[in-house]
Protein backbone atom coordinates (compact mmCIF):
# COMPACT_ATOMS: atom_id res chain seq x y z
CA UNK A 1 0.00 0.00 0.00
CA UNK A 2 1.34 3.50 -0.98
CA UNK A 3 0.80 5.69 2.07
CA UNK A 4 2.27 8.64 0.45
CA UNK A 5 -0.53 11.01 -0.50
CA UNK A 6 -1.45 14.93 -0.96
CA UNK A 7 -2.67 16.80 2.37
CA UNK A 8 -6.34 17.10 0.61
CA UNK A 9 -6.34 13.00 0.69
CA UNK A 10 -4.52 12.58 3.89
CA UNK A 11 -7.40 15.47 5.03
CA UNK A 12 -10.43 13.34 3.33
CA UNK A 13 -9.72 9.97 5.31
CA UNK A 14 -10.96 12.15 8.35
CA UNK A 15 -14.90 12.31 8.93
CA UNK A 16 -16.57 15.11 10.78
CA UNK A 17 -16.92 14.13 14.50
CA UNK A 18 -13.36 12.78 14.77
CA UNK A 19 -11.18 12.56 17.74
CA UNK A 20 -7.83 14.19 16.28
CA UNK A 21 -4.87 14.51 18.64
CA UNK A 22 -2.56 16.93 17.12
CA UNK A 23 1.16 17.45 17.79
CA UNK A 24 1.24 21.04 18.27
CA UNK A 25 2.84 22.48 21.45
CA UNK A 26 2.26 26.35 21.68
CA UNK A 27 4.25 27.79 18.87
CA UNK A 28 6.27 24.82 17.78
CA UNK A 29 5.68 21.91 15.74
CA UNK A 30 1.70 22.53 14.65
CA UNK A 31 -0.34 20.75 12.37
CA UNK A 32 -0.80 24.19 10.63
CA UNK A 33 -0.85 23.39 7.36
CA UNK A 34 -3.43 19.94 8.12
CA UNK A 35 -5.66 22.65 10.15
CA UNK A 36 -6.09 25.15 7.16
CA UNK A 37 -6.95 21.99 4.72
CA UNK A 38 -9.43 20.28 7.59
CA UNK A 39 -11.00 23.87 7.69
CA UNK A 40 -10.79 24.10 3.51
CA UNK A 41 -12.54 20.77 3.24
CA UNK A 42 -15.00 22.52 6.25
CA UNK A 43 -14.98 19.15 8.75
CA UNK A 44 -16.78 19.66 11.89
CA UNK A 45 -17.45 18.94 15.45
CA UNK A 46 -14.42 17.34 15.88
CA UNK A 47 -13.02 16.50 19.15
CA UNK A 48 -9.15 17.90 19.20
CA UNK A 49 -6.72 16.47 22.45
CA UNK A 50 -2.84 17.72 23.01
CA UNK A 51 -1.47 17.71 26.02
CA UNK A 52 -0.91 21.66 25.88
CA UNK A 53 -3.45 23.46 23.83
CA UNK A 54 -1.34 25.09 20.79
CA UNK A 55 -1.74 27.20 17.48
CA UNK A 56 -3.03 24.27 15.53
CA UNK A 57 -5.85 23.79 18.02
CA UNK A 58 -6.83 27.18 18.18
CA UNK A 59 -6.91 28.21 14.58
CA UNK A 60 -9.35 25.00 14.48
CA UNK A 61 -11.29 26.08 16.95
CA UNK A 62 -11.49 29.51 15.89
CA UNK A 63 -12.96 28.33 12.25
CA UNK A 64 -15.84 26.42 13.86
CA UNK A 65 -14.69 23.05 13.15
CA UNK A 66 -14.10 21.75 16.65
CA UNK A 67 -16.65 20.66 19.08
CA UNK A 68 -14.83 19.45 21.93
CA UNK A 69 -11.08 20.25 23.29
CA UNK A 70 -9.37 17.51 25.51
CA UNK A 71 -6.29 19.41 26.80
CA UNK A 72 -4.01 20.57 29.32
CA UNK A 73 -3.84 24.37 29.05
CA UNK A 74 -1.75 26.19 27.06
CA UNK A 75 -1.06 29.39 25.39
CA UNK A 76 1.13 31.19 22.29
CA UNK A 77 4.12 31.81 24.83
CA UNK A 78 4.99 35.47 24.93
CA UNK A 79 2.46 36.01 22.04
CA UNK A 80 -0.36 35.59 23.89
CA UNK A 81 -3.51 33.35 24.69
CA UNK A 82 -5.24 31.19 22.93
CA UNK A 83 -8.00 33.50 22.37
CA UNK A 84 -10.34 31.19 19.70
CA UNK A 85 -10.41 28.86 22.64
CA UNK A 86 -10.41 31.26 25.58
CA UNK A 87 -13.72 32.59 23.60
CA UNK A 88 -15.76 29.33 23.18
CA UNK A 89 -14.78 28.43 26.82
CA UNK A 90 -16.29 31.75 28.00
CA UNK A 91 -19.53 31.50 25.67
CA UNK A 92 -20.28 28.35 26.01
CA UNK A 93 -19.46 27.24 22.15
CA UNK A 94 -16.71 24.83 22.95
CA UNK A 95 -16.70 21.78 25.32
CA UNK A 96 -13.46 22.23 27.19
CA UNK A 97 -12.46 19.17 29.22
CA UNK A 98 -9.31 20.83 31.08
CA UNK A 99 -6.49 18.62 32.71
CA UNK A 100 -2.89 19.08 33.55
CA UNK A 101 -0.19 18.36 30.77
CA UNK A 102 1.30 15.03 33.00
CA UNK A 103 -2.52 13.79 33.54
CA UNK A 104 -3.15 14.26 29.55
CA UNK A 105 -0.24 12.53 28.99
CA UNK A 106 -1.21 9.49 31.55
CA UNK A 107 -3.90 8.75 29.59
CA UNK A 108 -2.65 8.94 26.05
CA UNK A 109 -0.03 6.40 27.75
CA UNK A 110 -2.63 4.34 29.45
CA UNK A 111 -4.26 4.32 26.13
CA UNK A 112 -0.77 3.30 24.41
CA UNK A 113 0.07 0.49 26.57
CA UNK A 114 -3.54 -1.01 26.32
CA UNK A 115 -4.13 -0.56 30.01
CA UNK A 116 -7.55 -0.13 31.65
CA UNK A 117 -6.65 2.76 33.66
CA UNK A 118 -3.94 4.89 34.95
CA UNK A 119 -3.18 5.96 38.60
CA UNK A 120 -1.74 9.67 38.80
CA UNK A 121 -1.09 12.08 42.21
CA UNK A 122 -1.88 15.29 39.50
CA UNK A 123 -5.21 17.05 39.97
CA UNK A 124 -6.20 15.87 43.46
CA UNK A 125 -7.03 18.82 45.82
CA UNK A 126 -7.83 21.15 42.47
CA UNK A 127 -10.50 22.73 40.56
CA UNK A 128 -9.52 21.07 37.79
CA UNK A 129 -10.67 17.37 39.38
CA UNK A 130 -13.73 18.75 40.44
CA UNK A 131 -14.34 20.13 37.22
CA UNK A 132 -13.68 16.59 36.08
CA UNK A 133 -16.05 15.14 38.36
CA UNK A 134 -18.86 17.22 37.18
CA UNK A 135 -18.02 17.55 33.56
CA UNK A 136 -17.54 14.21 32.39
CA UNK A 137 -17.14 11.98 35.51
CA UNK A 138 -16.77 8.92 33.97
CA UNK A 139 -13.26 9.59 32.77
CA UNK A 140 -11.49 9.65 36.31
CA UNK A 141 -12.35 7.65 39.15
CA UNK A 142 -11.08 7.53 43.19
CA UNK A 143 -9.44 4.14 43.58
CA UNK A 144 -7.45 2.29 46.22
CA UNK A 145 -3.99 0.45 46.02
CA UNK A 146 -4.86 -3.46 46.05
CA UNK A 147 -1.23 -3.69 47.84
CA UNK A 148 -1.19 -0.77 50.16
CA UNK A 149 -4.93 0.48 50.37
CA UNK A 150 -3.79 3.91 49.70
CA UNK A 151 -6.16 5.92 47.83
CA UNK A 152 -5.53 7.05 44.06
CA UNK A 153 -6.81 8.70 41.29
CA UNK A 154 -7.33 6.67 38.20
CA UNK A 155 -7.37 8.16 34.81
CA UNK A 156 -9.00 6.41 31.77
CA UNK A 157 -7.18 5.95 28.64
CA UNK A 158 -7.78 8.29 25.79
CA UNK A 159 -7.12 6.98 22.40
CA UNK A 160 -8.31 9.57 19.46
CA UNK A 161 -9.17 7.96 16.03
CA UNK A 162 -6.61 9.64 14.52
CA UNK A 163 -2.69 11.51 15.19
CA UNK A 164 -1.79 14.02 13.02
CA UNK A 165 1.93 14.64 13.52
CA UNK A 166 4.27 17.42 12.30
CA UNK A 167 8.09 15.95 11.80
CA UNK A 168 11.28 16.75 10.21
CA UNK A 169 11.94 13.64 8.31
CA UNK A 170 10.29 10.36 7.18
CA UNK A 171 10.41 7.86 4.94
CA UNK A 172 7.83 6.39 2.74
CA UNK A 173 6.52 4.19 4.90
CA UNK A 174 6.17 6.89 8.12
CA UNK A 175 8.89 6.07 9.85
CA UNK A 176 9.41 9.33 11.35
CA UNK A 177 12.28 11.10 13.36
CA UNK A 178 11.07 14.12 15.78
CA UNK A 179 14.01 15.65 16.39
CA UNK A 180 14.11 17.92 19.21
CA UNK A 181 11.60 17.45 22.68
CA UNK A 182 8.68 15.27 21.70
CA UNK A 183 6.22 16.40 24.47
CA UNK A 184 3.43 14.25 24.16
CA UNK A 185 3.67 13.06 20.55
CA UNK A 186 5.11 9.25 21.33
CA UNK A 187 2.61 8.72 23.80
CA UNK A 188 -0.31 10.28 21.58
CA UNK A 189 0.64 8.23 18.24
CA UNK A 190 0.25 4.78 20.23
CA UNK A 191 -2.70 5.59 21.77
CA UNK A 192 -4.25 6.36 18.76
CA UNK A 193 -5.86 4.09 16.07
CA UNK A 194 -3.61 5.37 13.10
CA UNK A 195 -1.42 8.11 12.66
CA UNK A 196 -1.10 10.89 9.45
CA UNK A 197 2.68 12.39 9.55
CA UNK A 198 3.35 14.92 7.99
CA UNK A 199 6.99 15.22 7.27
CA UNK A 200 8.97 18.91 5.90
CA UNK A 201 10.94 15.77 3.86
CA UNK A 202 10.78 12.21 3.02
CA UNK A 203 13.88 10.42 2.91
CA UNK A 204 14.92 6.84 1.24
CA UNK A 205 14.27 4.23 3.96
CA UNK A 206 18.05 3.79 4.06
CA UNK A 207 18.43 7.07 5.95
CA UNK A 208 16.52 5.76 8.80
CA UNK A 209 17.75 2.76 8.52
CA UNK A 210 21.41 4.64 9.18
CA UNK A 211 20.51 6.56 12.53
CA UNK A 212 17.07 4.05 13.61
CA UNK A 213 17.80 5.34 17.16
CA UNK A 214 16.20 8.54 15.72
CA UNK A 215 12.59 7.09 14.63
CA UNK A 216 9.86 8.22 16.80
CA UNK A 217 7.14 6.76 15.10
CA UNK A 218 7.63 3.29 13.70
CA UNK A 219 5.85 3.29 9.93
CA UNK A 220 3.50 0.16 11.50
CA UNK A 221 1.24 2.55 13.08
CA UNK A 222 1.15 5.01 10.24
CA UNK A 223 -1.74 5.78 7.39
CA UNK A 224 -0.99 8.53 5.55
CA UNK A 225 2.86 10.42 4.84
CA UNK A 226 2.74 13.63 3.55
CA UNK A 227 5.56 15.46 2.26
CA UNK A 228 5.32 19.33 3.09
CA UNK A 229 7.80 21.81 3.59
CA UNK A 230 7.17 24.90 5.93
CA UNK A 231 4.07 22.78 7.22
CA UNK A 232 4.14 23.88 10.49
CA UNK A 233 4.76 27.51 9.35
CA UNK A 234 4.06 29.98 11.42
CA UNK A 235 5.15 27.93 14.07
CA UNK A 236 8.57 26.47 14.42
CA UNK A 237 10.32 22.96 13.49
CA UNK A 238 13.08 22.50 15.27
CA UNK A 239 16.08 22.40 13.21
CA UNK A 240 13.94 23.48 10.00
CA UNK A 241 12.80 26.60 10.61
CA UNK A 242 11.74 29.21 13.21
CA UNK A 243 8.61 30.73 14.23
CA UNK A 244 7.25 33.69 11.65
CA UNK A 245 7.21 35.99 14.74
CA UNK A 246 5.22 38.55 12.37
CA UNK A 247 2.84 35.52 11.16
CA UNK A 248 1.75 35.03 14.68
CA UNK A 249 1.55 38.30 15.29
CA UNK A 250 -1.12 38.69 13.08
CA UNK A 251 -2.92 35.96 13.93
CA UNK A 252 -2.91 37.06 17.92
CA UNK A 253 -4.25 40.88 16.41
CA UNK A 254 -6.86 38.68 14.14
CA UNK A 255 -8.09 36.34 17.50
CA UNK A 256 -9.50 39.92 18.55
CA UNK A 257 -12.97 39.70 17.44
CA UNK A 258 -14.45 36.55 15.07
CA UNK A 259 -15.14 38.87 12.41
CA UNK A 260 -11.45 39.91 12.11
CA UNK A 261 -10.86 36.72 12.23
CA UNK A 262 -13.19 35.57 9.77
CA UNK A 263 -11.25 37.60 7.61
CA UNK A 264 -7.82 36.42 8.82
CA UNK A 265 -9.36 32.97 7.35
CA UNK A 266 -10.51 34.50 4.18
CA UNK A 267 -6.73 35.94 3.16
CA UNK A 268 -4.89 32.57 4.80
CA UNK A 269 -7.15 29.66 3.83
CA UNK A 270 -10.22 30.08 2.11
CA UNK A 271 -8.22 32.56 -1.03
CA UNK A 272 -5.68 29.64 -1.08
CA UNK A 273 -6.07 26.78 -3.01
CA UNK A 274 -3.80 25.26 -1.19
CA UNK A 275 -0.63 25.32 0.64
CA UNK A 276 2.17 26.12 -2.21
CA UNK A 277 -0.29 28.97 -2.88
CA UNK A 278 0.03 29.64 1.20
CA UNK A 279 3.59 30.16 1.26
CA UNK A 280 3.68 31.99 -2.03
CA UNK A 281 1.31 34.58 0.01
CA UNK A 282 3.57 34.50 3.34
CA UNK A 283 6.76 35.94 0.91
CA UNK A 284 7.54 32.75 -0.72
CA UNK A 285 11.55 31.51 -0.81
CA UNK A 286 12.31 35.29 0.27
CA UNK A 287 10.79 35.46 3.35
CA UNK A 288 10.68 31.38 4.47
CA UNK A 289 14.28 31.25 3.81
CA UNK A 290 15.20 33.96 6.34
CA UNK A 291 13.43 31.92 8.65
CA UNK A 292 15.63 28.44 8.09
CA UNK A 293 17.53 27.46 11.77
CA UNK A 294 20.64 27.05 11.87
CA UNK A 295 22.21 23.68 12.25
CA UNK A 296 24.31 24.24 15.46
CA UNK A 297 21.43 26.41 16.99
CA UNK A 298 18.81 24.24 15.67
CA UNK A 299 16.66 27.64 15.30
CA UNK B 1 25.30 50.72 47.39
CA UNK B 2 25.88 52.87 43.81
CA UNK B 3 23.23 51.26 41.80
CA UNK B 4 19.77 50.87 40.86
CA UNK B 5 17.39 47.69 40.28
CA UNK B 6 13.96 47.26 39.55
CA UNK B 7 11.34 45.12 42.04
CA UNK B 8 11.32 42.57 39.25
CA UNK B 9 14.99 42.21 39.02
CA UNK B 10 15.20 42.30 42.98
CA UNK B 11 12.04 39.07 42.84
CA UNK B 12 14.46 37.05 40.11
CA UNK B 13 17.58 37.80 42.42
CA UNK B 14 15.05 36.67 45.73
CA UNK B 15 13.94 33.53 43.33
CA UNK B 16 17.39 32.38 42.47
CA UNK B 17 18.33 32.83 45.93
CA UNK B 18 16.34 29.93 47.23
CA UNK B 19 17.74 27.36 44.95
CA UNK B 20 20.49 25.40 46.10
CA UNK B 21 23.70 23.76 44.17
CA UNK B 22 23.07 19.99 42.97
CA UNK B 23 18.91 20.67 43.14
CA UNK B 24 16.36 19.65 40.84
CA UNK B 25 14.11 22.67 39.33
CA UNK B 26 11.25 22.26 37.56
CA UNK B 27 10.24 25.30 36.34
CA UNK B 28 7.24 27.36 34.54
CA UNK B 29 7.14 30.25 32.57
CA UNK B 30 8.33 33.65 32.99
CA UNK B 31 10.09 35.09 36.02
CA UNK B 32 10.96 31.72 37.34
CA UNK B 33 12.78 30.98 33.86
CA UNK B 34 15.17 34.13 34.73
CA UNK B 35 15.67 33.28 38.67
CA UNK B 36 16.89 29.46 37.81
CA UNK B 37 18.81 30.67 34.80
CA UNK B 38 20.72 33.62 37.75
CA UNK B 39 21.46 30.60 40.29
CA UNK B 40 22.82 28.34 37.83
CA UNK B 41 25.39 30.94 36.56
CA UNK B 42 25.95 32.16 40.38
CA UNK B 43 25.79 29.99 43.40
CA UNK B 44 24.38 26.88 42.21
CA UNK B 45 26.25 25.42 38.67
CA UNK B 46 25.27 21.66 39.55
CA UNK B 47 21.45 22.36 39.69
CA UNK B 48 19.55 20.59 36.84
CA UNK B 49 16.96 22.70 35.29
CA UNK B 50 13.72 20.68 34.16
CA UNK B 51 11.12 22.08 31.43
CA UNK B 52 7.80 20.07 31.30
CA UNK B 53 8.28 19.46 27.67
CA UNK B 54 11.22 17.24 27.84
CA UNK B 55 13.97 19.61 28.40
CA UNK B 56 17.02 18.43 30.61
CA UNK B 57 19.52 21.17 31.88
CA UNK B 58 19.65 23.47 28.63
CA UNK B 59 22.23 26.44 28.71
CA UNK B 60 20.02 29.30 26.59
CA UNK B 61 22.56 31.81 25.11
CA UNK B 62 19.23 33.57 23.17
CA UNK B 63 16.29 34.78 25.31
CA UNK B 64 13.02 32.67 23.92
CA UNK B 65 9.75 33.53 24.28
CA UNK B 66 8.38 30.63 26.34
CA UNK B 67 9.18 26.93 26.60
CA UNK B 68 8.26 26.34 23.25
CA UNK B 69 11.26 28.23 21.92
CA UNK B 70 13.90 26.54 20.68
CA UNK B 71 16.49 29.38 22.13
CA UNK B 72 15.62 27.77 25.89
CA UNK B 73 16.08 24.31 24.44
CA UNK B 74 19.73 25.03 23.30
CA UNK B 75 22.58 22.47 24.88
CA UNK B 76 20.51 20.86 26.61
CA UNK B 77 21.99 17.35 28.47
CA UNK B 78 18.54 15.60 26.97
CA UNK B 79 15.57 16.10 24.88
CA UNK B 80 12.83 13.97 25.93
CA UNK B 81 9.08 14.03 26.76
CA UNK B 82 6.00 15.33 28.89
CA UNK B 83 6.25 11.28 30.52
CA UNK B 84 10.11 11.75 30.95
CA UNK B 85 10.33 14.56 32.55
CA UNK B 86 6.58 15.19 34.94
CA UNK B 87 6.45 11.19 35.16
CA UNK B 88 9.66 9.46 35.80
CA UNK B 89 11.57 12.83 37.22
CA UNK B 90 8.71 14.73 38.78
CA UNK B 91 6.13 11.94 39.57
CA UNK B 92 8.52 9.88 40.99
CA UNK B 93 9.77 12.32 43.10
CA UNK B 94 12.78 13.37 41.66
CA UNK B 95 12.26 16.75 41.99
CA UNK B 96 13.04 19.42 44.88
CA UNK B 97 11.94 22.44 43.64
CA UNK B 98 8.87 23.35 41.29
CA UNK B 99 9.28 27.20 40.55
CA UNK B 100 5.69 28.87 39.04
CA UNK B 101 4.08 31.77 38.34
CA UNK B 102 0.30 32.70 38.35
CA UNK B 103 -2.46 34.65 38.15
CA UNK B 104 -3.74 34.90 41.70
CA UNK B 105 -3.10 32.95 45.06
CA UNK B 106 -4.71 32.31 48.40
CA UNK B 107 -2.83 32.14 52.42
CA UNK B 108 -2.25 28.72 51.83
CA UNK B 109 -0.22 29.33 48.44
CA UNK B 110 -3.11 27.75 46.34
CA UNK B 111 -2.86 28.86 42.38
CA UNK B 112 -4.82 30.29 40.16
CA UNK B 113 -3.71 30.33 36.09
CA UNK B 114 -7.18 28.73 34.67
CA UNK B 115 -9.75 31.93 34.54
CA UNK B 116 -10.78 35.15 36.36
CA UNK B 117 -14.16 35.56 37.48
CA UNK B 118 -17.26 32.97 38.92
CA UNK B 119 -16.35 29.82 36.78
CA UNK B 120 -20.41 29.21 36.76
CA UNK B 121 -20.78 32.66 35.35
CA UNK B 122 -19.39 35.02 33.73
CA UNK B 123 -15.30 34.78 33.78
CA UNK B 124 -12.69 35.43 31.64
CA UNK B 125 -10.09 31.88 30.51
CA UNK B 126 -6.60 32.17 30.83
CA UNK B 127 -3.80 30.09 30.56
CA UNK B 128 -5.09 26.95 32.33
CA UNK B 129 -2.58 24.57 34.16
CA UNK B 130 0.17 23.18 31.87
CA UNK B 131 2.47 21.25 34.04
CA UNK B 132 1.45 24.02 37.02
CA UNK B 133 -0.98 21.40 38.77
CA UNK B 134 1.32 18.50 38.26
CA UNK B 135 4.63 20.54 39.77
CA UNK B 136 2.60 21.64 42.81
CA UNK B 137 1.32 18.21 42.91
CA UNK B 138 4.32 16.29 42.96
CA UNK B 139 7.53 18.05 43.74
CA UNK B 140 8.81 18.11 47.50
CA UNK B 141 8.68 21.64 47.52
CA UNK B 142 7.36 24.76 45.04
CA UNK B 143 8.54 28.33 45.24
CA UNK B 144 5.68 31.04 43.87
CA UNK B 145 6.47 34.02 42.06
CA UNK B 146 4.24 36.86 41.18
CA UNK B 147 3.23 40.18 41.56
CA UNK B 148 2.30 42.09 44.96
CA UNK B 149 -1.07 43.56 44.43
CA UNK B 150 -3.96 42.69 46.22
CA UNK B 151 -5.64 41.45 43.31
CA UNK B 152 -3.32 38.51 42.82
CA UNK B 153 -2.89 37.97 46.57
CA UNK B 154 -6.65 37.35 47.13
CA UNK B 155 -8.67 35.86 50.20
CA UNK B 156 -10.79 33.80 48.12
CA UNK B 157 -9.19 32.84 44.10
CA UNK B 158 -11.25 32.69 41.42
CA UNK B 159 -10.07 28.72 40.83
CA UNK B 160 -7.50 26.08 42.20
CA UNK B 161 -5.27 24.99 39.17
CA UNK B 162 -2.68 23.91 41.15
CA UNK B 163 -2.83 23.23 44.83
CA UNK B 164 -0.87 24.17 47.92
CA UNK B 165 -2.28 23.76 51.12
CA UNK B 166 -5.57 23.48 49.80
CA UNK B 167 -7.54 24.62 52.90
CA UNK B 168 -4.77 24.92 55.59
CA UNK B 169 -3.79 22.65 58.33
CA UNK B 170 -3.28 19.03 57.73
CA UNK B 171 -5.96 18.94 54.08
CA UNK B 172 -3.18 18.86 51.90
CA UNK B 173 -2.17 15.76 53.33
CA UNK B 174 -5.95 14.56 53.65
CA UNK B 175 -5.80 14.95 49.63
CA UNK B 176 -2.91 12.83 49.40
CA UNK B 177 -0.31 15.24 48.35
CA UNK B 178 3.14 15.53 50.05
CA UNK B 179 5.40 18.84 49.33
CA UNK B 180 3.60 22.21 49.08
CA UNK B 181 4.32 25.79 48.78
CA UNK B 182 7.74 26.61 50.47
CA UNK B 183 7.83 30.52 49.28
CA UNK B 184 6.03 33.04 47.79
CA UNK B 185 8.49 35.61 46.65
CA UNK B 186 6.39 38.87 45.36
CA UNK B 187 8.43 42.36 44.62
CA UNK B 188 7.35 43.66 48.01
CA UNK B 189 8.23 40.74 50.12
CA UNK B 190 8.98 37.12 50.77
CA UNK B 191 6.70 34.56 52.73
CA UNK B 192 6.85 31.03 54.06
CA UNK B 193 3.96 29.02 55.57
CA UNK B 194 3.47 29.05 59.02
CA UNK B 195 4.16 25.06 60.41
CA UNK B 196 0.90 24.45 61.62
CA UNK B 197 -1.86 26.29 60.08
CA UNK B 198 -0.11 26.38 56.81
CA UNK B 199 -1.15 29.94 56.64
CA UNK B 200 1.38 32.02 54.44
CA UNK B 201 3.97 34.16 56.84
CA UNK B 202 5.85 37.26 56.08
CA UNK B 203 9.71 36.21 56.52
CA UNK B 204 11.47 39.85 54.93
CA UNK B 205 10.09 42.95 53.34
CA UNK B 206 12.15 44.38 50.41
CA UNK B 207 14.21 47.47 51.21
CA UNK B 208 12.24 50.86 50.35
CA UNK B 209 8.60 49.10 51.80
CA UNK B 210 6.89 49.42 54.76
CA UNK B 211 4.93 46.49 56.29
CA UNK B 212 1.83 48.78 56.46
CA UNK B 213 2.43 49.07 52.43
CA UNK B 214 2.77 45.43 52.37
CA UNK B 215 -0.58 44.24 54.73
CA UNK B 216 -2.73 47.13 52.91
CA UNK B 217 -2.16 45.40 49.25
CA UNK B 218 -2.35 42.55 49.85
CA UNK B 219 -6.48 40.67 50.04
CA UNK B 220 -5.57 38.90 53.12
CA UNK B 221 -3.48 38.88 56.72
CA UNK B 222 -0.65 37.30 56.33
CA UNK B 223 1.56 35.78 59.84
CA UNK B 224 3.13 38.50 61.15
CA UNK B 225 6.60 37.47 63.11
CA UNK B 226 8.09 39.72 65.67
CA UNK B 227 10.95 39.99 63.83
CA UNK B 228 10.92 41.32 60.21
CA UNK B 229 14.27 41.95 58.56
CA UNK B 230 14.56 43.47 55.27
CA UNK B 231 15.53 41.39 52.15
CA UNK B 232 19.17 41.09 51.05
CA UNK B 233 19.27 43.46 48.28
CA UNK B 234 20.88 41.93 44.48
CA UNK B 235 24.23 42.25 44.21
CA UNK B 236 25.54 44.42 41.53
CA UNK B 237 26.80 40.84 39.84
CA UNK B 238 23.46 39.34 39.42
CA UNK B 239 21.63 42.85 38.29
CA UNK B 240 24.43 42.60 35.48
CA UNK B 241 23.73 38.67 34.68
CA UNK B 242 20.07 39.63 34.40
CA UNK B 243 20.60 42.38 31.99
CA UNK B 244 23.47 41.89 30.19
CA UNK B 245 23.05 37.94 29.95
CA UNK B 246 19.35 35.85 30.71
CA UNK B 247 17.29 38.72 29.29
CA UNK B 248 18.66 41.62 27.44
CA UNK B 249 15.62 42.02 25.75
CA UNK B 250 13.53 42.45 29.05
CA UNK B 251 11.30 39.93 27.79
CA UNK B 252 10.74 38.64 31.12
CA UNK B 253 12.03 41.81 33.55
CA UNK B 254 8.87 44.16 32.03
Amino acid sequence: MNKVTSLTDAVASISSGAHVALSGFAITRCAMAFAREVIRQGLTGLTISQCVGAMDADLLVGAGAVKRLIYGGGSLDRFGRLSSVNRGIEDGSLIAEEYSSLSVAFRYLAGSLGLPFLPIRSLRGSDLLSQIQERTPGDVALISDPFTGDSWLALKPLCPDVSVVQVQIADEDGNAWILGPKWDNAEQVRASQRTIVITEKIVSSEVIRQNPERTAIPGLLVSHVVELPFAAHPTSVYREYDYDAEQIGCYVEATRTPESLQQFLIETVFSVKDHWEYLEKMGGMRRLNSLRADPILGY
Amino acid sequence: MDFEYTPSELMAVAGARELHDRQIVAVGLGLPVVASFLAKQTHAPNMTILFELGVVDPEPIHPGVGLADPRVWYRAKQLSSFVDILGTILHKGLVDVGFLGGLETDQYGNLNTTLVGDPHGKFRHMIGSGGANDIASCARSTIIIMRHEARKLKQAISFVTSPGYITGGDSRMQAGLHGGPYRVITDKAIFGFHPETKQMMLLSIHPGNTLEDVLETMGFAPVVPEHLPFTEPPAEEQIHLIREVIDPQRMYMG
